[in-house]
This record gives structure tokens, C-alpha cells and sequence, in this order.
């Protein structure tokens, strides 16, 4: 049976920090904005359950978009000049860059894994202009991710992050999920998981500023899988504790990519998240 | 019943690996030797095109392996497991989170496979199969 779903796609061209990007984003649903960051290495069709899910499209305006050099958002020019290294402050420019050009007021963001560690800094930096973050898998400070193999030329790049990252799913994980959010691991430009994982690994510490967040400005809910070994339970406990006022459920049997891994299994604990952040 | 590591265990697991519907598609290109050591039991597999065509059982020095997995048998029993615990149920987040499983000899050559030995890895589980 056929079937169109609702999720329109479109570009927009926005600078950021004085350079030229065209950013591909998907859509879906009214309401209040709710903008969507993929994984390191990955693109927004990680988002696709949730923007297909009208218990969610009917309450919020849920926005994914591809960062730069991931998914359809193509490189900036000259590109080919330097190495792509991501940095916490970059980041956070791009995704303030996408809320301001869409003239979105008082979002709320939601990021997993290095969108999980990012909508830390962004809360810390812009909680007056949120409504709140929702950190999957958010860690304060990760290294121990990057290794050379990532980006090599003796070493099939997408294959390599397509299974280092398919590692970090819960053994319960329906396979085809698995298997989806493997292919999309495949697609990635060369190096480009590598330079994601250079702001997770090296450039992100956000352990200090974190303190800063105050939660009657800008709300704060944190959910990790029990399966995951790169933003532990544990790493998502201590952000936890250094915000006071934030909220953190541990997700039994989930592990690293819950949005696409398992969505049914992610609502169950998302929905009430998603509740307080328009309450 | 066969146990880990024994010689009825392997013939078991070589089996499997060998009726792996996925290896048969993936492993065209995954022909290394590679070592499973438990304490002081060590293993040596010989791969040709995806397929186990032999495990050697008590390796000499020249059985000339490209690179092993070494670990003490309290954490290949979790690795094993049907579901294992968390940090415990790929190699991957065991060779992150587990310091006393140790990936020895030339890790290119096993970063080169990874795909395929994933799921050779993954299929020392029987559920898995």
C-alpha cells in the first residue's frame, strides 16, 4: 500500500559566522518549534519515527536538519582546503544560526549523542532565547571515542563507522533498525564522523559551564539508554547533578541511537518530556 | 554441551559462521588469521573469503596470526551470554569500556574486516545466528 508521509523537506541558505551554508532540513507538524540534531556522523533521516508521529507533529513544529558536510547540507566553499574538525562553538553557531534564519521563537532543542552534548552548551549560552533542551545520551565530557582507523586510507570509512557506531545499539534492538542506522553511518563524506568526533572526544567539556543552566529559564530533560558505552548512564547522572532542577531517566534495554534504534520504546519515555516542556 | 573454548565449542561456532547467510554476502574480502585467547587457552581461526577453514586449537609460534582478541573468561562468559550486560555486548564497547580485553597484533588489519568480524564476533553467540 502506498503511502506519502507527511515530512516535506527544503533548503536554507544561511552565514554563519560570515560564511555561506545551504542547509537541508526536514518538517514536520504545528506548534511549538522543536529542533532535531542527529549523531555524530549521521543526518536528520535518524528523526524520521518521530516526525512521522502525530502525538508528537500535532503539539510541535518538529524541525531536522542536516549540519553542515552531513546529509544533503553540502560542505562551505573551499572545503576541500581544510580539514573538517568540528568545535563545540562552531556547532553551537550553525544550530543557533538555523533557529534565527527560521525566525523560531523559544524552542526547544533536542540533540542525541554530540546533539545530546550540544544542546548542554546552547543551554548554557542562549537559555533565554529556549524553552528547553531534551539531551538523549548527553555526556558533559567524552573523550575516549576518536581513534585514527576513523579516517584512513587503508580503511573503508563508512563501513568502519557503520559498525563501530552499530556497536553502541542495545542487544534488544529490532535488526532492521539496527541495519537502518548502520546505512545511514555508510553514507558519511570521509572523515567527517572523525571530525564530529574530534568536538565529542577533545573539544567538548562542558562539565563547569554546565552549572550555569538555570531550569526556570530554560527546562532541561536528559534520557540515556542502559546500552550505551559512549555517553554512559553514568556520564548522563553527573550532568544531572550539576543542573539542578534537570530531569534524567535512565531508558532500560536502549542503547545509543534511541530515535532510531527503537522509537516505540524512546516515546514511552519521551512523551512526558516533551509534556513538561510545554507545561 | 560444547563449552567455551573447548574443541566441540568451535566446531560448533564454525559451523555457524560457515552457514551465515550475511558472511556468505560480506565476507568476499575477510581472509586473515586471528586468535580468541581465554587465560592461557588460545585459539587460532584461519578465515578464507568469510568462511573458518580451520581453528587451531594449541598454535605453535608459527601459526602467525594477524591479530587476536585476549581476555579473561569472566568477561567472554558476559560477552557470551544470550543478552549480554551493558559495556558487554559487542566487542567494540568491550575494547572502550573493558581494559582487560585486549585487541593484540596489527589493529589495521582488523579495522579493515570490521564489518564482517563484527558479525563473526557477534555469531559466537548462537541467538545471533
Amino acid at each position: 500500500m502506498s503511502r506519502i508521509e507527511p515530512i516535506t523537506g527544503r533548503y536554507v541558505n544561511v552565514d554563519v559566522n560570515g560564511e555561506a551554508h545551504r542547509i537541508f532540513y526536514e518538517e514536520a507538524g504545528q506548534g511549538t518549534p522543536l529542533i532535531c540534531l542527529h549523531t555524530a556522523g549521521a543526518d536528520s533521516r535518524q528523526w524520521r519515527h518521530l516526525l512521522n508521529d502525530t502525538d508528537v507533529t500535532d503539539r510541535f513544529r518538529v524541525l531536522a536538519f542536516d549540519l553542515p558536510y552531513h546529509g544533503r547540507s553540502t560542505p562551505p566553499d573551499q572545503w576541500w582546503l581544510r580539514k573538517y574538525q568540528l568545535t563545540a562553538q562552531g556547532y553551537a553557531d550553525v544550530i543557533r544560526a538555523f533557529w534565527q534564519a527560521l525566525d523560531l521563537v523559544k524552542p526547544v532543542v533536542m540533540g542525541c549523542s554530540m546533539g545530546g552534548a550540544i544542546v548542554l552548551k546552547i543551554a548554557v549560552d542562549y537559555q533565554k532565547e529556549l524553552q528547553g533542551i531534551v539531551g538523549l545520551e548527553s555526556a558533559a565530557f567524552a573523550p575516549g571515542r576518536y581513534n585514527d582507523f576513523l579516517h584512513h586510507p587503508a580503511i573503508h570509512g563508512g563501513e568502519l563507522c557503520a559498525s563501530y557506531t552499530m556497536g553502541l545499539c542495545a542487544p534488544t534492538t529490532p535488526e532492521s533498525n539496527k541495519r537502518e542506522n548502520w546505512w545511514y553511518y555508510a553514507q558519511g563524506g570521509p572523515g567527517v564522523y572523525a571530525g564530529d568526533v574530534f568536538f565529542y572526544s577533545f573539544d567538548w567539556d562542558g562539565r563547569e559551564s554546565i552549572k550555569t543552566i538555570d531550569t526556570q529559564k530554560c527546562k532541561v530533560s536528559l534520557l540515556t539508554g542502559e546500552y550505551d558505552y559512549s555517553a554512559t548512564p553514568a556520564m548522563s547522572e553527573e550532568v544531572a547533578a550539576s543542573i539542578k532542577g534537570s530531569r534524567y531517566t535512565l531508558m532500560k534495554g536502549m542503547g545509543h541511537f534511541p530515535m532510531v534504534e527503537d522509537y516505540p520504546g524512546l516515546k514511552r519515555y519521551l512523551m512526558p518530556e516533551l509534556q513538561g516542556m510545554l507545561a | 554441551m560444547a563449552a567455551f573454548p573447548d574443541e566441540a565449542w568451535f566446531i560448533d561456532y564454525q559451523a555457524r559462521v560457515n552457514q551465515d547467510k550475511e558472511l556468505s554476502v560480506i565476507g568476499t574480502w575477510f581472509s586473515t588469521r586471528f586468535s580468541i585467547t581465554v587465560d592461557q587457552a588460545r585459539r587460532v581461526m584461519v578465515v578464507e573469503k568469510g568462511q573458518i577453514t580451520q581453528v587451531i586449537m594449541a598454535p605453535k609460534f608459527d601459526s602467525r596470526p594477524a591479530f587476536g582478541f585476549q581476555a579473561p573468561m569472566s568477561i567472554w562468559a558476559k560477552f557470551l551470554t544470550p543478552n549480554p550486560p551493558p559495556l558487554y555486548n559487542d566487542f567494540f564497547a568491550m575494547l572502550m569500556r573493558v581494559p582487560d580485553f585486549v585487541l593484540e597484533g596489527d589493529g589495521l588489519v582488523a579495522m579493515q574486516n570490521a564489518r564482517a568480524l563484527q558479525r563473526l564476533m557477534n555469531l559466537m553467540r548462537k541467538e545471533a545466528a
